[in-house]
């Protein structure tokens, strides 16, 4: 079995070995340390993918290399394949590897896995590629599949576009590793599993064989080996086990039958809201949950069923209304509907929400963009707007007052040295998410526009990446071009405070000219600073708003 | 000052002295209105008086028809019909005793009158000229007025020739030719009561089968064991007109478009109940019906009016006692904020108490494979049950019903000797949501009839025993 130099991030494309762990003909464990390395983004200790015998070392301490090289090989007692592994462990923990690669005749890593599987698997020609679920981002454990764009037996192109995944942070579509033929899903649509899940094969060799027809028992087996290799709790339930679950939970015969059948594990089994006597999980129960688990992700709901089912039965509780139900077409929510519930609450539990607004007079930065943005676009390739001029004076006033520009860790402030810049960007037809503009405080206002243009579109089309939408500082969300005034925005977490830009309207005002009043019809649009009390004060708020203000108003007419 | 209740409770049958008896150990004060003695239809005109009934000619039945078998022989064997009327009447009048003392007990007001809702939260009580008696409020109001035999234009019920199961438990002498007019349960009961004493019944049945609700094995079953009893049956027959013509009643039925005219001395009308919803103020209040039913939430069994509930027979199909305690209880415990599951209205047991009796729970072999299941069915008959054999009871048999994919007892049909009784096991297998192995893997007494239930169960995964 071959060891790899690790992928340890998106822009990682090399590694040096600081030290090895062991040495040749040493016996190393399964997820033993074998040697650390450092990369110009993290340094970290790579654990072994496999028990065996240390029986080469092919880079020295010290020696850089590029990621894929292999860099040792570990003798496996049992099996003589050899096999490229990248460590799962440690692409869990550290990188944002999207693929893991195991080229392969058995397609095994695991001393683990029961010795029938060899046999199952023989009539496999060819190498394998097994693709797994990508880590999408640090806090992202699992993944649902929104789509397959190939099927089985299509040929796939490198980087071609093979599915469509939806994350608690992102949707995207994930690219092939490389050129083959599909010859395996092992996840259906709308379903959820974990990060380094395997969800289908790619055979990258000469002699293909698809999978198919007599294969079909080889096929269960392979897929549920790996989902024990993966995650021992989902474990589908076994009958003739122990009829108490193990959240002491008593399951009637019909339920452990049911939940045997569709493969449904006795963690999310005590996850099951129960309606029955006593809160007994009810036949009827695990049928809704299976029926849902069709259209949603498992894991997602499980996770978000208990949040939920406390909302429920305290809003049913106060509200106790009845329905007729033809009068009432029950839609199930997609992820993307259950993320933005669970955040909205998770935001509105863990801020101090306070909001102040101000008015500013846009006239002269109204007048400036209408007389030169032809000029703009021709000679910059940039629209410029509204929202450019805002995210220029927001960040003005960040680096003022940075305070604005943390977030809270216990008892401490974060307070960031960098502005990432989120902008709310809704999609159609109810979904809303928030990227950022890295390095926002580096750009000037066409710099912000070009920017601004940039991530609406893509998160428009859904070719976002994990990077995009994590480790925003500040916020701000224009539901002005609705048509609202204002509005108090909500948290963007887990930041302190986000920006509200309400539509600008033509208004009579009294200003002063040549030190005598006078009434005049000027651009006035709203600003409301949402802002959490914990950490910034009214008065820190308000001078934030004042300083947004005061640079949109003198804007001196040079960008 | 009027009494002021929490809950008051219009109605004393199994729905609303049940509701009753919660209501007061839960810490409701309670008021129980009814004009008549408590226990309802059930108590004084139906279950228990007719069981009754039936308990002596099941004796005679058996003396008569099979005292040879057991090596007993009388001389001259006879009975003295008005002397079992007299027995049901005293089993009726003791239980419903019993009740109002259970009520006392309970410390539950007890109110003899008619009640009647002025408002949402006000009951005037009438005596039985009508006459305002008393006044009393309540927080809550359940009513549990129950159903009566439905009449139809066409068969003009005069409680003397055509009569409804309420005379036919009470007549003063023995018909000698009894024509029923329905094969549900009430209509079979008083078929096999009134042949066994000797009277030539007439069955007619406008569906398929007597016993139309039944699993069709079962009513085929007992179809022949009431052919051989000599009761004539007509099935997929309406009945145009009824006629009383001096004596006697001529019935016009129309089977498949022939027509013919019977005769008899006593006709029972046994087809449909309706609800009691007239004169007590729920047109006045709008409480929203439907076919002559009050229309209720199943959850909370609350009418449009929240605060006024309605359970039992006056809500509808099944129209059976037991689902009428249940609403009772369930009701109430909502009242008071308990949190139980709803009533499963497809786990009740029906039961006809005829000889063979006949009990079933879930769904028959028909609905089920309409309702598109892949089945796995267990039979067992009773004559290859030791226990069954003992007793000379070996007519009839089990029958369960299990889906195929994920093993779910989805229906029980047991037709023989005390089948009302084993039709529990069914009903709590399937509450617990047991399956075919729950069953076969608990170990039955033996010998008991009850083992056919395990054999059954056994035989749908083909390993019963004695079959």
């Amino acid at each position: 079995m071959d060891i790899i130099m690790p992928k340890m991030g998106e822009s990682v494309n090399e590694g040096t070995i600081i030290k090895w762990h062991k040495k040749v003909g040493d016996v190393v464990k399964l997820d033993e340390i074998i040697f650390e390395i450092s990369t110009d983004k993290v340094d970290t200790e790579i654990p072994a993918a496999s028990a065996g015998v240390l029986s080469e070392i092919l880079v020295k301490e010290g020696d850089t290399v590029e990621v894929g090289t292999v860099v040792a090989r570990i003798k496996n007692s049992g099996a003589e394949n050899s096999e490229i592994v990248i460590s799962k462990k440690s692409s869990t923990e550290k990188s944002s590897q999207e693929i893991q690669k195991q080229i392969s005749p058995s397609g095994r890593n695991d001393n683990n896995l029961t010795s029938n599987s060899e046999s199952s698997k023989q009539n496999v020609q060819g190498n394998l590629i097994e693709i797994a679920m990508p880590k999408m981002g640090e806090s992202v454990m699992e993944g649902t599949i929104i789509k397959w764009n190939k099927k089985v037996g299509d040929a796939v192109k490198k980087d071609e576009m093979i599915f469509e995944i939806s994350t608690d942070k992102v949707d995207t579509e994930i690219p092939s590793p490389e050129a083959g033929t599909l010859v395996e899903i092992l996840v259906g649509e709308q379903e959820t599993v974990e990060v380094g899940t395997i969800v289908a094969k790619l055979s990258v060799g000469n002699q293909v064989k698809v999978q198919e027809g007599n294969n079909e028992e080889n096929k269960k087996e392979d897929v549920h080996e790996i989902k024990s290799m993966h995650d021992n709790f989902s474990k589908p339930v076994e009958l003739h086990s122990n009829e108490k679950g193990i959240g002491g939970g008593f399951f009637s015969p019909l339920v452990l039958s049911i939940a045997q059948k569709e493969n449904v594990s006795f963690d999310e089994l005590n996850s099951i809201k129960g309606t029955g006597l006593e809160g007994r999980v009810s036949k009827k129960d695990i049928l809704t949950y299976i029926e849902r688990r069709k259209t949603a992700g498992v894991q997602v709901q499980v996770k978000v069923q208990e949040k939920s089912e406390e909302r429920k039965s305290i809003s049913s509780a106060i509200t106790q209304q009845v329905y007729n139900a033809a009068d009432v077409e029950k839609i199930p929510m997609d992820n993307i509907r259950q993320r933005i519930m669970d955040h909205m609450v998770h935001s509105r539990d863990t801020s101090v929400h306070v909001t102040g607004l101000i008015e500013v007079d846009m006239t002269r930065i109204h007048n400036f963009i209408n007389s030169k943005k032809d000029e703009i676009m021709k000679s910059e390739n940039a629209k410029i707007t509204y929202m450019a001029f805002i995210a220029d004076a927001v960040v003005k006033s960040l680096k003022k007052y940075p305070l604005v520009n943390s977030s809270i860790d216990g008892n401490a402030i974060l307070q960031k040295k960098f502005i990432n810049l989120g902008i709310a960007v809704a999609i159609e037809p109810t979904g809303l998410i928030v990227p950022n503009i890295k390095g926002a405080g580096d750009k000037n206002v066409i710099g912000l526009a070009k920017a601004i243009a940039d991530i609406a579109n893509r998160a428009r089309t859904k070719k976002l990446t994990p990077d995009d939408i994590s480790n925003g500082t500040f916020t701000i969300t224009n539901y002005g071009v609705f048509g609202t005034i204002f509005g108090t925005p909500i948290i963007n977490q887990p930041e302190v405070a986000i920006l509200g830009v309400g539509a600008a309207q033509k208004k009579p005002v009294v200003i002063e000219v040549d030190g005598s009043d006078t009434i005049a019809i000027r651009n006035i649009m709203a600003l409301t600073l949402s802002h959490d009390h914990r950490l910034v004060d009214g008065m820190l708020g308000g001078m934030f708003l004042k300083n947004i203000k005061e640079v949109l108003e003198n804007f001196e007419g040079i960008i | 000052m009027p009494n002021k209740y929490q809950i008051a409770i219009l109605g004393g049958g199994p729905g609303g002295y049940v509701a009753a008896i919660r209501a007061a150990q839960l810490g409701f004060k309670t008021v129980v209105i009814d004009k008549e003695n408590l226990g309802g239809i059930c108590l004084n005109w139906g279950c228990i008086p007719t069981k009754s009934l039936l308990k002596n000619v099941e004796i005679f039945d058996t003396i008569k028809n099979h005292g040879k078998e057991f090596g007993i022989y009388t001389k001259e064997l006879s009975f003295n019909f008005t002397e079992i009327i007299q027995r049901s009447r005293g089993i009726s009048d003791k239980i419903t005793k019993n009740v109002e003392l259970l009520i006392k007990k309970n410390k539950i007001d007890r109110i003899r009158g008619f009640g009647k809702l002025i408002s949402q939260n006000e009951i005037e009580i009438l005596d039985n000229d009508g006459k305002k008696t008393e006044t009393m409020s309540a927080d809550n109001i359940i009513i549990a007025t129950g159903a009566r035999p439905k009449t139809f234009p066409n068969i003009p019920v005069d409680r003397k020739s055509i009569i409804t199961s309420t005379e036919a438990m009470n007549l003063a002498e023995q018909p000698k030719e009894l024509i029923i007019i329905g094969a549900g349960a009430i209509g079979i009961e008083f078929a096999y009561f009134y042949s066994v004493l000797g009277t030539k019944v007439t069955l007619i049945e406008m569906l398929d089968h007597i016993l139309p609700v039944e699993d069709a094995e079962v009513s085929q079953t007992l179809e022949k064991n009431f052919k051989k009893r000599g009761i004539e049956i007509y099935t997929k027959t309406m009945v145009e007109k009824a006629e009383v013509k001096g004596n006697k009643v001529s019935v016009t039925i129309n089977q498949n478009g022939e027509k013919k005219t019977l005769s008899a001395d006593k006709v029972l009308s046994a087809i449909g109940v309706t609800g009691n919803v007239e004169g007590f103020g729920l047109e006045e209040l709008g409480v929203e019906l439907f076919k002559n039913h009050i229309k209720v939430d199943k959850k909370t069994y609350q009418t449009n009016i929240p605060n006024i509930y309605a359970i039992g027979d006056v809500i509808g199909p099944p129209w059976l006692a037991h689902v009428a305690s249940a609403e009772g209880i369930h009701c109430v415990e909502g009242i008071k904020g308990i949190k139980n599951p709803d009533v499963d209205y497809d786990n009740i047991p029906g039961c006809t108490y005829c000889q063979p009796q006949v009990a079933s729970v879930g769904l028959t072999e028909a609905k089920a494979k309409e309702l598109g299941y892949e089945l796995k069915i267990g039979k067992f008959p009773f004559m290859a049950s030791g226990k069954a054999f003992a007793v000379g009871e070996r007519e009839g048999f089990v029958k369960l019903i299990f889906d195929a994919k994920y093993g779910e007892l989805l229906g029980g049909h047991i037709i023989g000797s005390e089948a009302t009784e084993l039709i529990a096991e069914v009903s709590l297998a399937r509450a617990m949501e047991a399956t075919g192995h729950s069953i076969i893997k608990t170990v039955h007494a033996h010998p008991t009839l009850s083992e056919s239930i395990m054999e059954a169960a056994a035989n749908a995964y083909g390993e019963a025993i004695h079959i």
